[in-house]
């Protein structure tokens, strides 16, 4: 059973369902563009990226950081293993409002389904030996399990989701400034 | 004052709130003053690329951003700055020892370093050289005015004349 694979959109739903007012960073890709498909396109606190491979988790270590509203942030295995020393740093200020979800297809999904030849490495267990909580799921209500848990725990935890690649039509707005301005003005205080 | 307390306090001038950095020997003395400084919330990353995806963050959070770092870690950031500060619009502040212009003597440091205003023009990101500790906390403060408000990244690129030159080249 070991190669059971959760499905994308049913877990980026669910992460809507359990935490409604989270502001949630998305990897470039199919990460946002699963999260565009199954979101309201009204929903501010989408922060889509649309570059910044491997950066994804630290945008939202500052965001944790800065505000007390829970932050989600669906990176994938590529940009991980693009930045595995980013667990390190979260492990060091470990906020309480953040929740990291890595969407393990195994694949550089976004350019066209290239394996990641990474079969043999254990992305829970780097961000165990990085000083996380993490854990690895394979279906969707496992997912939905694990998130939960997730979001009620005082420390990060990384869920490695093992997922079935997809090529969703959906599409984040184009306007980036946009994304980001519209994330801000429904999180902070500070407007200027 | 020493150019590191004028730097802090210019950063907080610039009403910075989060400090991401990577250490340089330079850089220390600035790291030390502003990671005891309840002024400012301080992260160490371990790529100063990440320190761009930090201030980012913070800023959609509602805070104002700034990075500590050598030239070569500056470097390390490019492809952040120029598929997220810039197109996004998201400012931060820079405040950078700049190796490999006058005094250097590690040729491993002088392809980006020196060229370092010219590769930030190039990738959209304004920028201003300190070669006079006098001018640092003004330049620094405005740096920081400049880029808050025009949402825009700004970097300052402190040179050794300023923070004070390594010896190794004559031992
Ligand atoms: C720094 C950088 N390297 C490569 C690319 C090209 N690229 C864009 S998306 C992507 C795949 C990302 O893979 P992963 O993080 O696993 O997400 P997935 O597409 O599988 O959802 C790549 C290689 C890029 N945009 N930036
Ligand atoms: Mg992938």
């Amino acid at each position: 059973m070991t190669d059971a694979r959760a499905d994308q959109y049913a877990c980026t739903e669910s992460v809507l369902d359990i935490t409604p007012d989270a502001a949630v960073v998305s990897n470039l890709g199919v990460a946002s563009y699963v999260l565009a498909s199954v979101s309201d396109s009204e929903r501010a606190r989408n922060f889509y990226q649309w570059g910044s491979m491997g950066v994804t988790t630290a945008v939202g270590l500052g965001l944790a950081i800065s505000t007390d509203e829970p932050v989600t942030v669906l990176d994938g295995d590529g940009s991980l293993l693009m930045s595995l020393g980013t667990l390190t740093t979260v492990a060091r200020y470990d906020p309480d409002n953040l929740t990291v979800v890595v969407w393990a297809n195994d694949v550089y999904g976004t350019t066209g389904g290239q394996s990641l030849q990474a079969s043999q490495t254990d992305f829970a267990g780097i961000a165990e030996n990085s000083g996380l909580d993490a854990v690895t799921v394979r279906n969707t209500e496992a997912f939905a399990d694990a998130y939960r848990d997730a979001t009620e725990s005082a420390s990060v935890t990384v869920i490695v989701c093992h997922v079935d690649p997809v090529d969703p039509d959906a599409r984040p707005p184009f306007d980036f400034p946009y994304i980001a301005r519209r994330a801000r003005d429904s999180l902070s205080t500070d407007t200027m | 004052m020493t150019w590191s307390k004028d730097a802090a306090e210019a950063l907080a001038d610039a009403g910075v709130d989060l400090i991401a950095y990577l250490p340089d020997s330079k850089m220390d003395a600035l790291i030390d003053e502003v990671v005891d400084d309840s002024r400012f919330e301080t992260v160490l990353v371990s790529r100063e690329e990440e320190a761009i995806g930090v201030l980012v963050g913070a800023w959609v959070g509602g805070d104002r951003g700034a990075l500590l770092c050598q030239s070569s870690g500056l470097a390390n950031t490019f492809n952040a700055i120029g598929s997220l500060s810039v197109p996004a619009r998201v400012p931060f502040l820079g405040a950078v020892t700049r190796r490999g212009n006058l005094g250097e003597f590690n040729i491993a440091q002088v392809p980006a370093g020196y060229n370092m205003d010219k590769l930030l023009d190039d990738v959209g990101v304004r920028n201003s050289v300190v070669t006079d500790s006098e001018d640092l906390r003004e330049t620094v403060a405005l740096a920081g005015e400049t880029a808050f408000s025009t949402q825009s990244p700004y970097v300052v690129l402190l040179e050794q004349t300023v923070t004070g030159r390594k010896s190794e080249a004559t031992e």
